[in-house]
């Protein structure tokens, strides 16, 4: 796809990766990153990734995952996420649910770090992580205060539902951080089931587009999020990612499974 | 409606702890606390209100209950939130009332662990992470559930801290607790557990029926302490009425497929 090999350049520093749990995985894009065998230094997700950094670690191009929680929830635990942490071959940089969306915030909005709420400090998370999360004293106090390093993506990939040709993007049903992770990223690549004409996105209410001024690609993909669900087009395919989680318990299962889902490729709109 | 499962009796048992006015929030694999906050509004605790984790809904309406805390269905709800505006309001400490957590491990001072079993550099499990538990400490009271009551996720100390409880105890709790009043409830399968206040050790409250206290502390990897000759009473059953309400949420009977 042509949208990846100009905007995705192997070994890219940092890529984000939208959707959350089994839903708005753009699913498209993540496996035309694995058929380009693009390698990605640091792979930061939304608060909860699950089949999206999966298959991305599977595939063993992911250097090291910025992430809160890489899973899929009553249906199990990731499989190749679980198994390349516990070999080593893939470090984890673990963060918490405030620290990646405040962490985008200040991406977003040019700002170095982002403050957290005092009683973050209480878990261990961010003495595991000294790389996002530093202790220092709060200036207008005495007391210390956690940040976290802002979240500034060279590449966001995130599903929309619709966009136009201009690249202005509507998100549907829940936004999760997709909204704020395509804000935060230099370089933003969206997949959408449909392209659809200016007139129509301009009807949508204020804080669910994501301007096309900040968009580079769109990837028109229908059922391009599948076996994840599309909010306002389809549910998850839950037998499918059963399938996936018993095929991707071994790295010949896997294989055999990435093999097939990323055997077609598909065309950049804008 | 006898015939109550475990799931069921765990959810009524939740919803007991949600009074009128409160508002709770849960994260991911919630259907037990949104079926116990559903339940709980329409029984003894009308006005309160619920956010389900990452789809950012207020009091979904949701019959059936979905499996996944992002299920688009729950958007059917009063209203809903960026997913980003929860997370700003969480940190606030004075906005959820009550915080529904789970964890590959519960310690014995209320501490959950979703990160990993073993060393951080080395991990035995890697878990799936923690997501908002490190929000504990600032929300009111904290209800712990696990549908695994077994010596590996009851521990005494957890490997590592996803989500504060209370910590080492008192000593440490008292030192540097914020906002929150702490865990204030554990809910298994097995038994329903509280705090001790001096020593804010786990202790228990009651164990459903048909469990004997014996059976909870062989199944239980921490020392529950448990006096000789001491009475522990029984986890109250469902009401009819509650079954009935329950029943009507849960259409596609997830509560009663026993697992």
């Amino acid at each position: 796809m042509d949208a990846v090999a100009r905007f995705v350049p192997d070994g890219c520093r940092v890529v984000a990766v939208g959707g959350m749990h089994l839903h708005n995985n753009p699913m498209t894009l993540v496996f035309e990153l694995i058929r380009q065998e693009r390698h990605v230094a640091r792979l930061v997700t939304s608060p909860s990734a699950s089949l999206n950094a999966d298959v991305l670690i599977g595939a063993g191009l992911v250097g090291e995952v910025a992430t809160s929680y890489v899973g899929f929830e009553h249906l199990g635990l990731a499989p190749r996420f679980r198994s390349a942490a516990e070999a080593g071959s893939l470090k984890v940089l673990d963060l918490c649910e405030a620290a990646i969306t405040h962490g985008l915030h200040a991406g977003a909005s040019g700002m170095p770090f982002a403050v957290l709420p005092q009683g973050l400090e209480l878990s261990d998370v961010w003495r595991a992580n000294p790389e996002c999360y530093r202790m220092i004293v709060d200036p207008f106090g005495q007391a210390p205060v956690l940040v976290v390093a802002a979240i500034r993506p060279d590449v966001a990939i995130i599903h929309a539902a619709e966009a136009d040709e201009h690249g202005t993007a509507w998100l549907a049903g829940a936004h999760f951080t997709d909204r704020i992770m395509a804000m935060a990223a230099r370089t933003v690549i969206v997949q959408v089931e449909r392209v659809v004409s200016t007139e129509s996105i301009s009807r949508r209410p204020a804080g669910s587009t994501i301007p096309g001024f900040l968009v580079s690609a769109v990837v028109e993909a229908a059922g391009g999020c599948l076996p994840t669900s599309s909010h306002g087009n389809y549910p998850f395919d839950e037998e499918a990612i059963k399938e996936y989680l018993r095929m991707a318990r071994t790295p010949e299962g896997f294989e055999e499974w990435i093999s097939r889902s990323t055997a077609v490729e598909l065309v950049a709109t804008k | 409606m006898s015939d109550w499962t475990v799931p069921e009796l765990m959810a009524v048992e939740m919803s007991r702890h949600i009074a009128a006015g409160e508002v709770a929030i849960m994260g991911a694999v919630s259907s037990l606390p949104m079926a116990a906050c559903r339940l709980a509004q329409e029984t003894h605790a009308p006005g309160s209100w619920y956010v389900a984790g990452g789809s950012g809904a207020v009091n979904p309406h949701l019959s059936p209950i979905p499996e996944s805390s992002c299920d688009e269905r729950l958007l059917q709800a009063d209203c809903v939130l960026p997913l980003p505006d929860v997370v700003m309001l969480e940190g606030r400490g004075d906005v959820f009332d009550v915080f529904f957590a789970g964890g590959l491990q519960i310690d014995a001072h209320g501490n959950t662990n979703l990160a990993q079993i073993g060393d951080v550099a080395h991990p035995k499990l890697k878990g799936p992470g923690g997501v908002g538990l490190p929000f504990l400490p600032l929300a009111g009271r904290v209800v712990v559930y696990t549908m695994s009551h077994d010596p590996r996720t009851l521990v005494e100390k957890v490997d590592f801290v996803s989500g504060p409880g209370f910590l080492g105890g008192p000593a440490e709790w008292l030192g540097k607790r914020r906002s929150g009043l702490g865990p204030a409830l554990v809910v298994t399968p097995l038994c329903t557990m509280d705090f001790d206040p001096s020593t804010l050790r786990a202790r228990l409250r009651s164990v459903h029926p048909g469990v004997t206290p014996a059976r909870v502390q062989e199944m239980t990897g921490f020392d529950l302490r448990l006096a000789p000759h001491g009475e522990i009473r029984e986890t109250m059953p469902p009401s009819y009425r509650d079954l009935e309400i329950l029943r009507r949420i849960d259409s596609d009977g997830l509560l009663r497929r026993v697992a």
